[in-house]
This record gives structure tokens, C-alpha cells and sequence, in this order.
């Protein structure tokens, strides 16, 4: 599947911490590691702007990994 | 995939047919190779398929990837530099890199690499090189570009890879420890060293808490990045100063000391065990010499994972105490 656009609500739902999933793609675990404690501190639009920003393009970038196919199926279905 | 250790005659004869190479060795031997694909970096402690973990100072380990390097670059990149090495060579399938031990950059990289532009946006594999351990203190950690035949001691190398079509790739870990049920750790800020600590949110001494506590420095300090481990390890305690460590704390990030494990071997092989991927699909991997110190790998082997032993190990960012490997899959 492709990946879903930014303005998807789930993106935002997961660097706030209000959806988790058991993810396998690592550079992904690694930016939420940072992202959703910095949302956490500080939940202004701009900060959930550029966690998902991020997060999107990790993923958008290494689409072609079957980690993130895999993590694309358990996010969004 | 082929990963073994090799004469250096044998490196020579691939280096001059044009197969592309990740090699780790003695800085002499690595010196004696000709111009041409490859990078390395300096460690004499490897995990072999034959002979398991093991010191070789007369032969090299080569990590041949040729058949999944359709064209690859080379760059030596500085603690001023290094920042671009997400951006650079775009549309590269996945960048190699090695950093020496107790350098600049592997200060800088430590510290800074999670903040790099566009983290994340291929992956990043590869290792600190090291030195005997008898050696530590006297010689100093080296990587070399293979394109110029040059070496470094301050500066990191990267190999750019850009893979074949209807090839994709994947960085994997295995970390044996998980947080224990301890106290929450946090730190004020980023660094290699810390002197105090807040413990559940009160500051104390690093050091003293350490010592009070009677925690094992062999376990190391443990982040869960959603779900996955990351690892500080204890490098050294000074009672009443500074404790030392193989990585940075970050500030922000929540640390534990690790859940003891009663068989530093036995939990490793579990580990190997559990999370093994398909054999055939590791093109690289390497462990930490924390690993093969503790779970005493000399002469153990870690199959399907072969590699150099290394001063620490990188997948996106510094990791201590783990494997880290390359998964090479096709689409």
C-alpha cells in the first residue's frame, strides 16, 4: 500500500500517544523515541505538525522496505 | 553474501576483480590493500562461520556486497560534515558507515546524529573500529577509504550504496536487555558523562547512586525508543564524580538499568534465537566487544551473525551492547 497522506488524522494520533502500535521499522521506533516525549512536553499544532512531518517522510522514504509495508498494514489497515 | 575472514592476498585478488567491500582489520593490513571498492576500519576481534568470535591479527573479515551494489560512493566525512550524510547521494539505497573510536566525529555523531537532516530517510548501518584491547590508549582507531587508499583517525567514511532494481533493504537489532523495574533515570543533559542524575525526579549524584545501589555496570542503561531497546553502556564510575559511558544520555529521554539477566551467554543465544531473520538475507552484521567480553564469545559462534567485533555499533544513531544487522530482501 502507499502511504497515506499527511493530513491522515492516525499520523497525528500516534506522536501524540493517543493511538499506539507495535511497529517493526526501526529508524521510525527510533524517531518516535524523541517525537512523542517532545509532543508529550509541548502539544502546540506546530510541534504535532513537524512530528508528523517527520515521521511521514521516514516512512515515505523507505517505502520500499517490507518493514514499513508491514507497519503500514498495522497502522492503517 | 559472502563474510569471512581472508588472507590478504585474497582481498587483494577481489579488490582487483571489482567486488565492492566492507573489511575490518589490522591497521597494517589494511594498509597493504590496493586502491579500489572499499571501505574499512581498524579491530582484530570477529565472529567468524568457522571459528566463531576470535582475535586475528594475520587475516581481514570481508563482508562482500557486491550483489547488492549496483554502483556505490565513498565519502570522509568530518564532525562539520557529517550531518549531510542523509542528504548526500540521493536516491542511494542504503549508506555504510564507520566512525573511529574515541574521535571528533564519533563524539559528534553520538550526540548529534538523531538530530540529523532527514534521520531516518535511508538506512544507516555500520560501526566504531577499534584496537586490541591490549592496545588501548596506545594506538589509535582507524577507517579507511578504499578509493583513495587513505586513512583516518578524526574523520568518518561512508560508503553511498545504490542498489539494484528489485532490491530493498532493512536494519535490524538484537538487544538482549529490556528495562528493569528500577528507578526512572533522566539526565539535564546530552552527553557521554554525567555526574548527577534525577532518580524518579529528585537530583542526585550519578556515582554515589550507582554505588548505593550496588547496580551492575555490566548491565547497561536501557531507552525504550516505542518499543525498541537502546543501550547506554558503563564505561566507568568514579566515586563521588563523574561516571563515564560508552554512548550519550539524552535529556528528555527516560532511562532504566537493565532487568539482570542470570546467564549473560545463555540470554544472548536466546536472543540469537528468537529474533533470528533468514540467514540468507543478512548481507552484514556486527556485535559489540561488550558482548563478546561478556558473554564470552571467543571461540562461541552467533550464527547467522558473523562480523567485526566493534566498539560500538550503529543503526541510525550510536548503540552499545547491541547486533546490528543488514537484511537485503527482494521486492
Amino acid at each position: 500500500m502507499s502511504v497515506p497522506p499527511k493530513n491522515n488524522p492516525i499520523w497525528a494520533d500516534i506522536v501524540t500517544g493517543r493511538k499506539t502500535f507495535t511497529l517493526k521499522f526501526l529508524a521510525a521506533k527510533i524517531l518516535l523515541g524523541r517525537v512523542v516525549r517532545t509532543v508529550s512536553a509541548s502539544p502546540t499544532a506546530a510541534n504535532v505538525n513537524d512530528a508528523v512531518a517527520q515521521l511521514h517522510a521516514v516512512y515515505e522514504k523507505n517505502a520500499g522496505s517490507p518493514s514499513v509495508k508491514e507497519d503500514l498494514k498495522v497502522i492503517f489497515g | 553474501m559472502q563474510q569471512n575472514t581472508f588472507s590478504i592476498a585474497e582481498v587483494e585478488k577481489a579488490i582487483k576483480d571489482g567486488r565492492t567491500l566492507l573489511i575490518a582489520g589490522e591497521e597494517a593490513l589494511l594498509q597493504a590493500l590496493p586502491q579500489g571498492k572499499w571501505v574499512g576500519g581498524t579491530i582484530p576481534y570477529f565472529v567468524s562461520p568457522d571459528k566463531g568470535g576470535e582475535v586475528n591479527k594475520e587475516q581481514v573479515f570481508v563482508t562482500d556486497i557486491s550483489e547488492v551494489a549496483a554502483s556505490i560512493t565513498v565519502g570522509v566525512y568530518t564532525q562539520d560534515t557529517l550531518g549531510k550524510v542523509y542528504t548526500d547521494e540521493d536516491g542511494c539505497g542504503f549508506s555504510f558507515i564507520i566512525v573511529p573510536a574515541a574521535s571528533e566525529v564519533h563524539a559528534s555523531f553520538a550526540v548529534n546524529g538523531p538530530n540529523y537532516k532527514d534521520f531516518g530517510s535511508r538506512p544507516l548501518i555500520g560501526w566504531v573500529s577499534g584496537v586490541h584491547l591490549d592496545d588501548l590508549g596506545k594506538v589509535t582507531p582507524k577507517v579507511f577509504d578504499g578509493i583513495t587508499g587513505k586513512s583516518f583517525e578524526q574523520e568518518a567514511v561512508v560508503m553511498h550504496v545504490m542498489l539494484p532494481a528489485g532490491k530493498s533493504v532493512d536494519v535490524g537489532i538484537i538487544n538482549l536487555f529490556e528495562q528493569g523495574e528500577g528507578d526512572v533515570l533522566t539526565f539535564a543533559t546530552d552527553g557521554f558523562a554525567a555526574t548527577e542524575v534525577m532518580v524518579n525526579g529528585v537530583k542526585e549524584n550519578f556515582a554515589d547512586y550507582i554505588t548505593k545501589n550496588n547496580l551492575d555496570t555490566k548491565l547497561p542503561l536501557v531507552a525504550d525508543y516505542y518499543g525498541a531497546m537502546v543501550n547506554i553502556s558503563f564505561q566507568s564510575v568514579e566515586p563521588g564524580g563523574e561516571v563515564k559511558l560508552y554512548a550519550p544520555v539524552f535529556s528528555g529521554i527516560r532511562y532504566k538499568h537493565a532487568q539482570a539477566v542470570s546467564n549473560y551467554g545463555e540470554a544472548f543465544s536466546d536472543q540469537l534465537k528468537k529474533n533470528s531473520p533468514d540467514a540468507n538475507s543478512v548481507a552484514f552484521s556486527c556485535n559489540c566487544i561488550l558482548n563478546y567480553l561478556y558473554s564470552g564469545l571467543e571461540g562461541n559462534k552467533t550464527d547467522p551473525f558473523v562480523g567485526p567485533v566493534t566498539f560500538g555499533e550503529i543503526a541510525y544513531q550510536l548503540l552499545n551492547q547491541t547486533l546490528v544487522y543488514l537484511e537485503v530482501h527482494d521486492n
